[in-house]
């Protein structure tokens, strides 16, 4: 059975009583036990949103959501979630082993379990050296690891990452790639969201592409290369926007600027 | 519960950080101070107008304090997307609204409590401590700023800041209007106005069942069975505030 799972999932923002975003039409999707799950598109696709519904903070219009068997609300699934959202941000008067205890707390975790954890997790992304440091002092790059040391604080069999590596240096993105791997290894099923190509293609193991709301096409890399016929993924990622532009009467202008802004 | 108290001492921590909290807290000592200087007064007169005012002061700051954490509370979590990280942790949302509103009442409590030391060290400093009236006074002004700060709370879940803003003052101000309802009703002669304006004065609060201050600084008790009454009519209303705001949370996309 699938880990996460997501049937004909829409949603629809209601800006006034004329005006609606069709922001996630019709996704059916699921995401097995220990994959790196890859969601792709461009700005304003629907990823945010999709990840969103998964985890309750927002409803769907249509369809349904299951999550390790329960729906998306559940309280004891949660307990096996880490979120790390766009562009996160925390209590910022907190200093990192201060918002790491919050959370863990929200998790019912005994005290020493989380300075245990904390522990590890700072040495893990690297904020060692930044323990008596409040959030406001961060940079960019230092919020979104303290973001990902918040994830894992309960050590969760599903993790879901929502740009992990946007204000990373390249060091950083790889860091990051290599944690994800590790963490990986150990058993963890990892859902995450990029517009960043060459950072996805290293470490999922299967990937969806998002265009305007519509899943365009799910499967391993390989498969979906040869699929395609196309040379890597920027080109498999142009070649599957051009192709569902074309069958749904989109100019090629509008493909060439989507082109420029992947 | 655990974790609603959680969210609560968070949410403490967090009202502590804002200006306003000392900022109004300082003004309003002032004013307490300032009362003990009309001392062209009789001693006694003096020592009412002190009281007088203290109470009036606590009240006033107390709400404005109330108001103005309550909609940090919901809509500042939301504005700095905070929300997202919480509401994928294992909450309900009810835990969530109801940790707003214990961390709120703690910085009530808190400001209540400060201004009221004061208060308390001026009466000593006139040779007149504080009788058990006194406390009573202060304890049900504690009730109604409770109230003020649930219903601020459960507007927030719905309503802009700007609507909440305005919507609380009015309704503070009409709270307290509230008793001179009946009189006006009578006057009102189209039927449905009538009608509307008989259903709105059986559910608005009536602020001024919490204020007692009238009769104690004349010297007039209050018995602890209207204070009991008078904290039952608080609760139920923070309940039902409280209920609303959870049931309109519920639904809220952030
Ligand atoms: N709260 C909202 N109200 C109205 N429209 C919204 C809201 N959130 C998102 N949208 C719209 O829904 C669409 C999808 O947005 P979403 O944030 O899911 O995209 P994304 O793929 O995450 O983009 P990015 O790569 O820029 O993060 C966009 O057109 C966006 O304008
Ligand atoms: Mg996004």
């Amino acid at each position: 059975m699938a880990l996460i799972e997501t049937r004909e999932l829409s949603k629809v923002y209601t800006l006034s009583s004329k005006k609606s975003v069709t922001a996630l039409n019709n996704v059916t999707m699921s995401i097995e036990e220990g994959e790196i799950f890859g969601i792709l598109g461009p700005n304003g696709s629907g990823k945010t949103t999709c990840l969103k519904l998964l985890l309750g903070i927002i409803f769907p219009t249509e369809g349904e959501i299951s999550i390790m068997g329960q729906n998306q609300y559940s309280v004891v699934t949660k307990k096996n979630i880490g979120f790390l959202p766009e562009n996160p941000y925390y209590y910022d008067y907190l200093t990192g082993p201060e918002i790491l205890k919050f959370y863990g707390k929200l998790f019912d975790m005994p005290p020493g379990i989380i300075r245990e954890r904390t522990d590890s997790l700072l040495e893990l992304v690297n904020l060692n050296n930044a323990k008596n440091l409040s959030l406001k002092h961060y940079s960019k790059g230092m919020l979104e690891r303290i973001g990902l040391a918040v994830s894992l604080i309960n050590d969760p069999k599903i993790l879901i990452l929502d740009e992990p590596t946007t204000g990373l240096d390249p060091i950083g993105c790889k860091e990051t790639r290599d944690l994800l791997k590790k963490l990986h290894d150990s058993g963890k099923t990892i859902l995450l969201s990029s517009h960043f190509l060459s950072e996805v293609e290293r470490v999922c193991s299967r990937i969806v592409i998002f265009h305007k709301g519509n899943l365009l096409t799910t499967g391993t890399l390989e498969s979906l290369l040869e699929e395609y016929k196309a040379e890597n993924l920027e080109d498999l990622f142009v070649k599957a926007i051009r192709k569902f532009d074309s069958e749904t009467g989109q100019t090629e202008e509008d493909a060439i600027n989507l082109q420029s802004s992947v | 519960m655990k974790k609603a108290w959680t969210i609560a001492l968070n949410t403490f921590h967090e009202s502590l950080r804002k200006k306003t909290f000392y900022i109004l807290l300082v003004v309003a000592l002032v004013v307490i101070g300032a009362s003990r200087f009309f001392s062209f007064l009789a001693a006694e007169d003096e020592l009412k107008m002190i009281k007088d005012v203290s109470f009036s002061t606590i009240e006033f700051f107390g709400a404005l304090i109330a108001i103005f954490t309550a909609l940090a509370a919901v809509s500042g979590e939301i504005e700095k997307r905070t929300i997202y990280t919480l509401l994928s942790k294992p909450i309900t949302r009810s835990n969530f609204i109801i940790g707003k509103l214990i961390g709120q009442s703690l910085i009530i409590l808190l400001n209540v409590a400060l201004m009221s030391i004061f208060f308390i060290g001026l009466l000593f400093f006139k040779k007149s401590p504080p009788d058990i009236q006194t406390f009573k006074t202060i304890f049900l002004i504690f009730i109604e700023l409770i109230l003020i700060g649930s219903i601020t709370l459960s507007v927030a879940t719905f309503a802009t800041d700007a609507f909440n803003l305005i919507f609380s003052f009015f309704l503070y101000i009409i709270g307290h209007l509230i008793s001179y309802g009946t009189q006006m009703l009578e006057r009102i002669e189209n039927v449905v106005l009538q009608r509307l304006g008989n259903m709105l004065y059986h559910v608005i609060p009536n602020y001024e069942n919490f204020n007692i201050k009238d009769k104690i600084v004349v010297g007039v008790d209050v018995s602890w069975q209207y204070v009991g009454q008078t904290t039952l009519y608080g609760i139920i209303y923070i309940a039902i505030a409280v209920l609303i705001g959870i049931h309109f949370f519920y639904k809220r996309e952030v």
